[in-house]
């Protein structure tokens, strides 16, 4: 993928695709790109519609948060100047996040029609690009000194700070967008509103520890809004993205090999986490259809806890076809099982 | 996989360690697999729990599994089947060899508690005579889908008494013993003596005279279609994981060349770097540089780069086996279409797993065949064999 090669002139409008791991690194790109001078474009909030159209440009075998990223990048197209899709191979030493996310700069280009030019970066922390350098070297090719991208890209880190702070403080995503970008309060904070704690007013029934990819947790379009209506059930969250890095790396020195896929590193950290101080009265996994390390990473996790403690889980796998009453009635039943659980432990 | 544990069979018990052979993968062995397995793990992972399971029940105490770093699940097989196992109740230690490019201490550490502390140099000569027979296993299955469109009736009956009838069925016949001899095989020496008589063997069951070298077979209705096999490296190389694709293909008349075998795949992944078939590599590398620009794990670059010089090579068609949900191949599976387009090169992609049915299979095979046979008639370099 050559096309990054060419100045790209200030005012220029970049498209994000609002999936994979846009809802990790967002607030990166966001500040690095506003550092150069251009302008970044969101895709709207997935829908029904986007899953549908990724589902029919991609391969069958696609898990769902691909087929979304297609469907994201599809509805960008015709808006902007180019289309940012990097290539996230390694966001920390000796990590990966998976093979699909390795080739997508590649299967979008070659399975999507008219699309306008795309950018492309390489992020390979576990061979020494990482966010900063790859960046830096994007921001080289569209023209930009190398002190300008340098600039941009520590903004980049520090948008990125402020916002890993702000989810270990137990805010939800867009919470902690908030944070920092307030003009896009009324904006970003409607569409990706996931509040992760009981309203005030209702009563307590469970605290539940909802771990997954950050892309299934915080997109309310792919997970029926699951955070809310936990929310609404009584349930008090904590996720596995409010973990900070230093603990998930904690946690995974406790296992026998740490996974080598960044997103199930976190999700075994966290379970372990929750377990082992009593965080939380039970877990649900939120697992894509057809994900190969949520496959590896579920049955770990589901052996682990029922092994060591009788702490509840639950696995919601997620994909194109999930219907709304099936999801809500086993969401029911967990909370009413996790209530009564915690009654009967109260009472002994 | 395929015949590799007669490799670690041959290094094993060269080191003085008793070595236990699960039985050969089967629909008994699958079920077992696919009841504890995690449901959604690709199919490799059950076949392998199933083939453990069977070990374990001959009297197996300890597994030896091969790891890995990354991003392909295989990396984590031996986590989740350790899990699997010890949940079932047996009592079983597993050391995971792992590449290099982890820890090499370990690695050596690991090697040293296995072997009860042999000298490196004592085990290095244990790995040269499994590579050896490796080798050797991998030339007898070149020849056997080289020579399997030729393995008429009629051939089989001038190759001499001692034959089944059927040439498949001798060419089949002539493999199948030459592979045992090569397992039995007590030095390098005696392994390619047998590799040798195997050759020739095969040659005379296809009808062919092994002293006239060179000749191309007379009374072929032109070249067989050739058809090259990429994917994934365990389907590749299990004749029960991808149904027997190979003979199937070569009962129609088709050539197949395998993109990897087992020989090759041991040389990139498991030994150090220095001795890897870096060339070949980055051809490959190069060939698919314009459909995919970055390595995905597993064999995901090598089956679009293989799949480029095959159409180079001006081979009639690509098949691409690999387990359902495999995520290197899904990334190759998604730019194989625009391969296919820009080459004029046809593809099957075929992902398998314990459900797929033999018939709804060997349809779609004589699909492409036709469809290859049919271009070929069009493109006017004689006929198909069919």
């Amino acid at each position: 993928l050559h096309s990054s090669a060419m100045r790209l002139a200030e005012g220029a409008v970049i498209g994000l695709p609002r999936a994979l791991l846009f809802f990790e690194l967002y607030p990166f790109w966001r500040a690095f790109f506003n550092g150069l001078g251009l302008v970044c474009a969101v895709s709207a909030p997935t829908s029904p519609e986007t899953i549908e159209i990724g589902a029919r440009e991609a391969d069958d075998g696609t898990c769902l948060p691909v087929k979304t990223f297609y469907g994201h990048a599809a509805s960008l197209r015709d808006r902007v100047d180019a289309i940012f899709l990097p290539r996230l191979v390694s966001l920390t030493r000796g990590t990966y996040t998976c093979p699909k996310m390795l080739g997508i700069p590649d299967m979008i280009r070659h399975n999507l029609e008219r699309m306008p030019r795309i950018l492309v970066t390489c992020v390979d922390a576990t061979r020494g690009t990482g966010l900063v350098e790859s960046s830096v070297a994007l921001g080289r090719s569209l023209g930009r000194s190398a002190a300008h991208a340098r600039t941009a890209a520590r903004a980049g880190l520090e948008a990125l700070r402020v916002f890993r702070d702000g989810l270990e403080q137990n805010l939800s995503f867009s919470q902690a967008i908030v944070e920092q970008f307030p003009r896009e309060i009324s904006r970003l904070c409607r569409e990706t509103g996931n509040d992760a704690s009981v309203g005030p007013g209702r009563r307590l029934r469970a605290r539940v520890g909802l771990v997954g990819h950050a892309y299934n947790l915080f997109d309310p379009g792919v997970n029926l809004d699951l955070v809310r209506k936990l929310a609404k059930l009584g349930c008090d969250l904590r996720t596995s993205e409010h973990l900070s890095l230093v603990e998930v790396e904690a946690e995974s020195s406790l296992l026998p090999k740490a996974i080598f896929w960044s997103g199930g590193r976190r999700v075994l950290a966290a379970v372990s986490l929750f377990r082992r101080q009593r965080l939380v009265d039970g877990i649900i996994h939120v697992v894509s259809f057809g994900c190969g390390p949520d496959s590896m990473v579920g049955e770990i996790a589901e052996r682990e806890i029922r092994r060591s403690s009788s702490l509840p889980y639950l696995a919601l796998t997620i994909d194109e076809h999930a219907a709304e009453a099936g999801l809500v009635t086993r969401l029911e039943a967990f909370t009413d099982m996790l209530e009564r659980r915690r009654a009967g432990v109260g009472s002994a | 996989m395929g015949n590799l544990w007669i490799t670690i069979k041959t290094i094993l018990e060269d080191l003085g360690i008793e070595v236990v052979v699960p039985p050969r993968p089967s629909r008994q062995s699958l079920d077992v697999g696919v009841r504890h397995a995690p449901e959604f793990a690709c199919f490799p992972l059950k076949l392998n729990i199933g083939d453990l399971v069977g070990g374990i029940q001959n009297g197996a105490d300890t597994i030896v599994m091969a790891g890995g770093v990354g991003p392909c699940r295989f990396g984590h097989y031996a986590q989740v089947e350790t899990q699997v196992l010890r949940d079932l109740g047996h009592q079983v230690e597993m050391v995971v060899l792992e590449p290099p490019q982890g820890r090499l201490a370990e690695l050596l550490m690991k090697i040293n508690y296995l072997t009860g502390g042999k000298s490196l140099r004592r085990v290095w000569r244990a790995i040269g005579f499994g590579l050896e027979k490796l080798q050797a296993l991998d030339g007898l299955d070149r020849a056997l889908a080289w020579a399997r469109p030729l393995g008429t009736p009629a051939r089989a009956e001038r190759a001499g008494p001692g034959y089944p009838s059927s040439g498949a069925a001798g060419l089949g016949w002539a493999h199948r013993r030459a592979v045992m001899a090569i397992a039995d095989a007590a030095g390098v020496e005696a392994t390619r003596r047998e590799a040798r008589r195997g050759l020739e063997a095969i040659a005379l069951a296809a009808g062919l005279d092994p002293l006239e070298k060179g000749l191309a077979p007379s009374g072929r209705d032109g070249p067989a279609l050739r058809v090259g096999l990429v994917g994934e490296i365990f389907m590749i190389a299990e004749p029960f994981a991808n149904q027997e694709i190979e003979r199937r293909l070569g009962d129609l008349g088709v050539e197949v060349v395998r993109s990897l075998y087992i020989s090759d795949w041991v040389r990139t992944h498991l030994l150090p770097r220095v001795l890897a078939p870096r060339r070949h590599v980055r051809l490959v590398a190069r060939a698919a540089r314009p459909y995919l620009g970055h390595f995905v794990g597993g064999e995901g670059l090598e089956s679009v780069g293989e799949a480029v010089l095959y159409e180079q090579r001006g081979f009639d068609g690509v098949i691409q086996v690999a387990p359902l949900t495999c995520m290197p191949e899904i990334v190759a599976a998604s730019l194989l279409p625009e391969v296919s387009r820009d080459l004029g090169l046809p593809v099957l992609s075929l992902f398998l797993d314990e459900h797929t049915g033999e018939a709804g299979l060997q349809t779609r095979l004589e699909a492409f065949v036709d469809l290859l046979a049919r271009r070929r008639v069009a493109s006017g370099r004689g006929r198909g064999t069919r």
